[in-house]
């Protein structure tokens, strides 16, 4: 009898770790399994429409040819290599290919300039790629008076603005079928997650259990998570900040200044990468300009971040303007605060 | 041998710059007449004109010609591509000083093995240029010409090697050593073959935009023998906009190359037998 009772609870021990182990491992799998769900599937399955460049899913070859693209202007394909996008730029000139906020529904400069310098990432003048799958509209605000009509069908459409991008932000080429292909494969490998978002533990839980869900439940879900992320990026041209209202540097912070003269100045212009212009850590950059601090020419710092150039015939290197979203008044006095102690 | 062939590999076509390297040590691919150790950019062209007048003063010069602008003492037009950030090779086509070539061809290979760096403490730039030169001028029939090709084509060639040693000392001051060989196949009764030459040089910045830069090549050879030989002397003023590089320079040397102005100089600076000159570059991509 004691034996066959022992035995009786050596089996009945054995079953319960073994129903416990199980339902660990369930509960793991649930929360990876929400984590990593693509924000796109998910938007889909709370009901919303799919975007006019919806796609399955991915394939990791043409994604990484993509990536290729993007880095280099040209990828290799059945042994042969592509002619260049551009002749003057890669998208990485401009466009980060990594997160560049904490919140990804934030387009503050200030926190832009945050979490760039935490994470020793470029800072440059147009958004990231990182999660442009899940955008909707492109080409934002005042381009439209740069641009014109050549963004009419780019506003609502990202192959489309890629397009764009190629032939006339870089100075380039549209992009064949095969190429745009592979660069919307990266794009989709690199959409938002749910993990990417700053949903609330409550909400994540909820997501958990969809198919509980009734339909306005899924309504406001839907409602917050688009709130969550930004579904395009605004972008407002400012003029060039007057001469009375320039500080030239005074108050500025010129350790920020450094960091933008490095990853935003330098990463285009050191030792004439991209660009003709050639600049360095050097007392003749600065001193440049300094002596056109007050001016309304390209060599105002005022100036030229918020105006730009534009390409035109034999220089097709151009630099595009910095928007409000991208670069602060302040972030600008940094920067003249920077260059008023490299000039010394 | 495979070893050389890798630090070869790594040294001219390793493209992998460091943050602390020194840039703009000078301002172009030229100082006034020898190479620098700045390279043109990977796939960069590099269109050039480069001209020479005639003598300022002196029996030559003076008010009857204008202080040399009737005369073009040599002009060269080039074209030259930098195959990587470090190697840079160019073709170019001179007038020729006509003492005794004309229409010279020249073409080189430039490379650039060593740039100064603070962070890894390398304190100069060094640089190794090689020249070959051919002219396709008629022969003379003078058997005491040194145009007297006799119709072999290696009468018609010379050769030059330079190293070229930089350091960026300040912001505004960069000089430059360049010992330089130069080997001619076939030379005059009274000449040598070969003539090793030291350059100096240095370049002032005024600005971002303007720079002074004085060079000397001092020869090494018997001036007894060369009678008539004289070393080159140039002062020039750069100045550079986006993709342009202007110089304006004065130079007791004639002709382009380091065939040209090491070897065949005979001018003098205080017989007033120097001349002005300048060079226009213009950088261009055609393709990434």
């Amino acid at each position: 009898m004691y034996r066959l009772l022992s035995l009786f609870s050596i089996l009945f021990v054995i079953l319960l770790f073994s129903f416990q182990k199980g339902s660990v491992e369930i509960t793991k799998f649930v929360e990876v399994e929400v984590d990593g769900i693509s924000l796109e599937d998910l938007r889909i399955s709370l009901g919303a429409e799919k975007s006019a460049f919806h796609m399955d899913g991915f394939d990791a070859e043409k994604s990484k040819i993509g990536l290729e693209l993007i880095k280099n202007g040209k990828a290799k394909r059945k042994l042969f290599k592509s002619c260049a996008i551009s002749s003057y730029f890669v998208c990485t000139d401009c466009h980060n290919l990594t997160r560049e906020f904490e919140n990804p529904a934030d387009q503050d400069p200030t926190d832009r300039f945050a979490y760039a310098q935490k994470n020793n990432l470029p800072f440059l003048p147009a958004s990231t790629f990182w999660g442009i799958y899940n955008r909707r509209k492109f080409y934002n605000g005042d381009y439209i008076k740069k641009y014109g009509d050549i963004i009419t069908k780019a506003k609502n459409s990202l192959p489309e603005s890629i397009q764009v991008c190629a032939k006339y932000c870089s100075s380039g080429r549209y992009l064949k079928n095969w190429e745009l292909e592979a660069i919307m494969h990266y794009f989709k490998e690199n959409e938002l997650r749910l993990r990417d978002l700053n949903l609330s533990d409550a909400q994540k839980k909820s997501i958990a259990k969809l198919s509980e869900m009734n339909a306005e439940e899924k309504k406001e879900l839907l409602k917050a998570i688009d709130n969550s992320y930004a579904q395009g990026y605004s972008a407002h041209f400012l003029e060039t900040m007057p001469r009375d209202d320039r500080k030239y540097g005074v108050g500025g912070d010129s350790e920020k200044g450094k960091y933008i003269y490095d990853k935003a100045c330098l990463h285009c212009h050191l030792d004439g990468r991209v660009t003709f212009l050639k600049l360095d850590n050097d007392k003749l950059s600065a001193q440049m300009f300094l002596k056109n601090k007050t001016n309304y020419t390209d060599l105002s710092i005022y100036q030229i971040i918020r105006q730009g150039t534009y390409a035109m015939p034999g220089r097709n290197q151009y630099m595009p303007r910095f928007t409000k979203e991208k670069m602060s008044d302040q972030q600008i006095e940094d920067l003249m605060a920077y260059l008023n102690e490299l000039a010394k | 041998m495979k070893k050389i062939g890798l630090l070869f590999f790594i040294v001219f076509f390793g493209s992998v710059g460091f943050s602390q390297d020194v840039t703009q040590t000078f301002n172009s691919t030229r100082i006034v007449n020898s190479h620098s150790t700045e390279m043109l950019g990977k796939k960069m062209w590099e269109y050039r004109i480069e001209h020479r007048f005639g003598d300022f003063a002196g029996t030559n010069g003076g008010a009857q010609t204008a202080f040399g602008f009737d005369n073009a003492a040599d002009i060269r037009m080039a074209m030259e591509y930098g195959i990587t950030d470090k190697l840079m090779a160019g073709i170019g086509r001179s007038k020729g000083i006509g003492r005794p070539y004309t229409s010279l061809i020249d073409g080189f290979l430039a490379g650039r093995f060593l740039t100064q760096n603070k962070e890894k403490k390398i304190p100069i730039s060094a640089a190794i240029v090689g020249t070959m030169y051919y002219t396709y001028m008629k022969q003379v029939n003078d058997l005491q010409s040194v145009a007297y090709f006799d119709g072999k084509l290696t009468r018609r060639l010379a050769y030059s090697s330079q190293l070229v040693l930089t350091r960026k000392f300040t912001d505004r001051i960069s000089v430059a050593l360049m010992p330089t060989y130069v080997h001619r196949n076939y030379v005059a009764q009274d000449d040598v073959n070969d003539l090793f030459s030291l350059g100096a040089a240095i370049n002032i910045k005024i600005n971002k935009h303007m720079g002074v830069i004085l060079e000397y090549f001092n020869n090494f050879e018997d001036d007894d023998f060369r009678v008539n030989a004289t070393n080159s002397l140039g002062i020039g003023f750069e100045f550079v906009t986006n993709g342009h590089n202007f110089h304006i320079n004065w130079t007791n040397s004639r002709g382009f190359g380091e065939l040209q102005y090491i070897a065949l100089t005979q001018e003098d600076w205080l017989r007033g037998q120097f001349r002005l000159g300048f060079s226009i570059s213009r950088n261009f991509k055609i393709k990434k």
